[in-house]
């Protein structure tokens, strides 16, 4: 009884907890910060002005002022949250993109009538490892075609001005000896975004005129801003199509087309003049547009597959993997030991995402293995390196003895493990696995950086286009404890079958008719 | 037939066995006695290959087991053992402990382990509990299905290692019952113990160890009742003994008197026994033996019997006979003689050797004359 009322309690608090933090993240946590109305105002020290990641805006900034302190994002999603909520004072970026957010429903901002600095040249850019011949050729004879015959300037105007989103019927060939592997964001409206779990924007649509002229076959890659120019240097991608900047520094590892698109430089801040409304209807509207609108939710579903099945198969191949190192290292074998110690340190001592970076970039860089795949590799050996380690402390704990009295019977050193030692280290070794199991699915929450799509991605994915952080992060959280729920459910079902502690005597006795004993 | 080869067990600070040849005959039931540490398990553990041996050989029924790449497998099908912490198989049911043996490596049906299961519990009392876990038995009751399990895998030899060492005092005795018992069943039988009376009433043939080695071999009544060798008659006799080089007119007698202290008070040896060993040793080194002291070197030995209560000092020496009754100095011969039990002198032309015990001090004095001085409280 009193076991049962300190857990309530203990959930209680919980409870209060959470529903705090809640309340905190609805609520905006807004702190008092004052209006801007001018650009003076901008150039003070309190001043925080954000930027892109290698959007090259941070230049502008330091021009035009010089006394603000420049903050880094890794996308403009985050920027613009940062900005409604007072975070942030004020966001340097391109004006078109930041006034298409509003008209889609960003509030609690107001974009400036100004605008400073340099026009920033957009373009797409090209692999220095690309396999199709002179790609950079073919894409500027492309280009100005395209700009020639006023196809441009027409596409310009319907995604970027007018905000259409109706995306042509162009025809690109399905299969084709060129194959044309395309980097985007999939994030930026309205240049490379989802609207359903559909593609658009005007990259995308250029993207597809390019490959249909070219006669290509085509495939796009997601990456976040800060891994696709590592993505075309190292040849995953033949080119780049989401609305890239021509920075000087980009320029010198990548070739830009001519340029797709020339912006203007805004300046986006928060407009204290809105209150908060109320909450039910704030509420009930995230929820449709982050679930309902465009059928949102088949996103978190595309995400949810690929979340499980990197996180099942590195389980599978994992725990394969560890109980076949475990078995070749178990005999005192002291090469194989020395090799196994040497890569679980380097596995374990290296944080998740680098692994997967090296694999996917350095190890797997020339060949075209999907990110996935890569993915499915660097998290099983993470696994299979716990795995290693897990089984190493539950075998080593049971009793010396236990095996001494395995080999006096006569038991071979196999036997002995398999009859006598695992059973007794299996109780011990499953709980450990069951939280590797947790720890691995939410591990698998950065493969986003290698060009996949799991479940956090598509969270930012959508993140990308409600412009509000609250219901796609709650949904992915939840999902995430649901599919740590289920897979450790799945594993305590097997281990009771292999596994059942107290057997009874009719269970000790099956295949015996032992009818007549007493 | 189990015969052991100039078999030798080093470990890194220790070396436990030295050299022990023996030969073990089929019926055979021994028990090995001696000092801890002087080997007894490493030895046992030896002969079914749990220790790998530094060196030699054991012959098991003509077959060198020792030799790299024989199947260990199969010598040990038919080596049972019993250990000190009982080892059964925690995972399993008491049963099963019984019969998983006989399917896996006997390749026994179910039904005929379950059999010999049954039977087995019943011949050591443990009859109805075949469906409980080993730790929910009792520190007995897990050695008697302990016990069971080995002879499941009906074993010609039986290597037991101090199998009631682990038990509660009240547990001793059901254990010991049972292994009375299978010592008449006629299997080769080797059991470390320190129950000396239990390890004389089963057995036919008894190991005395120390020296690295078997250091006396013999029947029940020759170990237990007449022991040829010192180290043997002091361990059979529950001997304390203190050994004392005086060799020389120099000899620090005062941080003699503190050891003789310090030994008394470890062995709880009554004070006046404790005052009669310093009486005996001031007046025989200080006085009746001085002239002695000058030409050679005096070794004495106090042995405190537990068990009698009685205290023995040794003074032995070399050199031309002397017998301190004969001496000038006759009072303290007379003051001794009175306060003690006995006090005799025994000349001795061969001499005793120095023992092993002390073949370190490098020696090779004959000690041909001895003084025995015999306290009793």
């Amino acid at each position: 009884m009193t076991y049962l009322k300190r857990i309530t309690a203990g959930n209680a608090i919980l409870l209060i907890a959470m529903s705090l933090i809640l309340l905190c993240l609805l609520a905006g946590c807004s702190l008092g910060s004052k209006q801007i109305t001018s650009l003076e105002q901008l150039n003070d020290p309190e001043i925080k002005i954000g930027v892109g990641t290698g959007t090259g805006t941070d230049d502008v900034v330091v021009k035009e002022f010089p006394k603000a302190e420049i903050m880094y994002f890794r996308d403009e999603t985050e920027a613009y949250g940062a900005v409604s909520q007072g975070k942030i004072d004020a966001i340097v970026f391109e004006k078109a993109t930041m006034q298409s957010a509003v008209r889609n429903g960003l509030t609690g901002v107001r974009i400036m009538e100004e605008t400073i600095g340099e026009d920033k040249k957009a373009g797409i850019a090209i692999s220095p490892k690309t396999k199709i011949p002179d790609l950079e050729g073919k894409v500027n004879e492309f280009m100005s075609e395209a700009e020639a015959d006023g196809t441009l300037k027409e596409m310009r105007e319907r995604w970027l001005i007018d905000n259409n989103e109706t995306m042509p019927e162009i025809d690109v060939p399905e299969n084709s000896e060129i194959h044309l592997t395309v980097a985007t964001v999939g994030i930026i409206f309205p240049y490379s975004y989802y609207k359903g779990t559909e593609l658009t924007g005007f990259e995308i649509e250029l993207a597809r005129r390019l490959a249909a002229w070219m006669g290509a076959s085509l495939e796009f890659k997601i990456y976040d801003y800060d891994g696709i120019v590592a993505a075309a240097q190292s040849g995953e991608v033949d080119c780049i199509a989401a609305n890239l900047y021509a920075t000087p520094e980009r320029q010198e590892v990548l070739a830009f087309s001519q340029p797709t698109n020339i912006a203007e430089n805004g300046i986006m801040v928060r407009d204290t003049g809105i209150s908060l409304a109320n909450y039910s209807n704030k509420l009930k509207s995230s929820f449709e547009k982050t679930f309902i609108r465009e059928s949102r939710w088949k996103l978190f579903l595309r995400g949810i597959g690929t979340t499980l099945l990197i996180t099942i198969l590195s389980i599978l191949f994992g725990t394969l993997l560890g109980f076949g190192v475990f078995m070749t290292c178990r005999n005192g074998n002291r090469a194989a030991n020395r090799i196994t110690s040497f890569f679980t340190w380097l596995i374990d001592g290296m944080p998740v995402v680098v692994l997967l970076m090296i694999f996917y970039y350095v190890i797997f860089g020339q060949l075209s293995v999907s990110g996935t795949a890569v993915s499915v590799v660097a998290f099983t050996l993470i696994f299979a390196s716990a795995v290693i380690s897990m089984l190493r402390s539950s075998v080593s704990s049971v009793d010396r003895g236990q095996t001494e009295a395995a080999y006096a019977l006569g038991y071979s050193d196999r036997k002995t493990f398999f009859r006598v030692i695992l059973p007794q280290a299996l109780p011990l070794f499953m709980p450990a696995y069951k939280g590797q199991i947790t720890a691995l699915i939410k591990a698998t929450a950065v493969v986003g950086y290698v060009a996949v799509q799991d479940l956090t991605k598509m969270g930012d994915i959508i993140r990308s286009r409600t412009y509000e952080a609250f219901f796609p992060l709650i949904a992915v959280a939840v999902i995430y404890f649901i599919l740590a729920a289920i897979l450790t459910r799945i594993v305590s079902r097997i281990e009771l079958k292999i596994y059942s502690r107290q057997r009874t005597r009719e269970q000790v006795l099956t295949d015996i008719g032992l009818s007549d004993e007493g | 037939m189990i015969e052991l080869r100039h078999l030798r067990k080093e470990y890194e600070n220790a070396t436990p066995l030295k050299d022990v040849n023996t030969v073990i005959n089929d019926g055979d039931v021994i028990s090995i006695i001696g000092p801890s540490g002087t080997g007894k398990s490493t030895l046992i553990r030896c002969i079914n290959m749990l220790e790998r041996p530094t060196g030699g050989q054991v012959i098991f029924d003509g077959e060198d087991i020792t030799e790299p790449g024989y199947d260990l497998t199969k010598a040990r099908q038919r080596m049972g053992m019993v250990f000190q912490s009982f080892n059964l198989f925690g995972h399993l049911t008491v049963i099963e402990n019984l019969m998983q043996p006989q399917m896996d490596i006997l390749k026994k049906s179910k039904s005929e382990a379950y059999e010999t299961g049954v039977r087995l519990l019943k011949r050591v009392g443990m009859s109805g509990r075949e469906f409980q876990y080993p730790d929910m038995l009792s520190g007995g009751q897990k050695q008697r299905v302990a016990i069971a399990r080995t002879l499941a895998m009906d074993p010609d030899v039986i290597l037991l290692d101090e199998p009631t060492s682990a038990l509660d005092p009240t547990m001793v005795g059901e254990v010991q019952a049972v292994i009375k018992d299978l010592a008449k069943s006629g299997k080769t039988m080797m059991i470390v113990t320190h129950e000396m009376k239990f390890a004389r009433a089963i057995c036919n043939r008894v190991f005395y160890m120390d020296q690295g080695g078997i250091y006396e071999d013999g029947t029940p009544e020759q170990i237990f009742d007449d022991p040829k060798k010192e180290l043997t008659r002091r361990f059979i006799m529950h001997l304390r003994v203190l050994e004392l080089n005086v060799d020389g007119p120099d000899f620090d007698f005062i941080g003699a008197g503190t050891e003789i202290d310090r030994y008394c008070m470890q062995n709880t040896i009554p004070s006046r026994i404790q005052y009669r060993i310093r009486l005996a040793f001031e007046e025989l080194m200080q006085q009746m033996l001085q002239p002695v002291l000058a030409e050679t070197p005096v070794r004495v030995t106090v042995e405190y019997s537990e068990d009698e209560e009685t205290a023995v000092m040794n003074a032995t020496y070399g050199g031309e006979r002397f017998d301190p009754a004969e001496g000038e100095n006759s009072l303290s011969y007379q003051v001794l003689k009175k306060s003690v039990e006995e006090l005799t002198y025994s000349y001795d032309p061969e001499g005793g050797e120095a023992e092993a015990s002390d073949a370190d001090t490098g020696s090779s004095n004959k000690f041909t004359n001895t003084v025995k001085v015999l306290i009793r409280e």
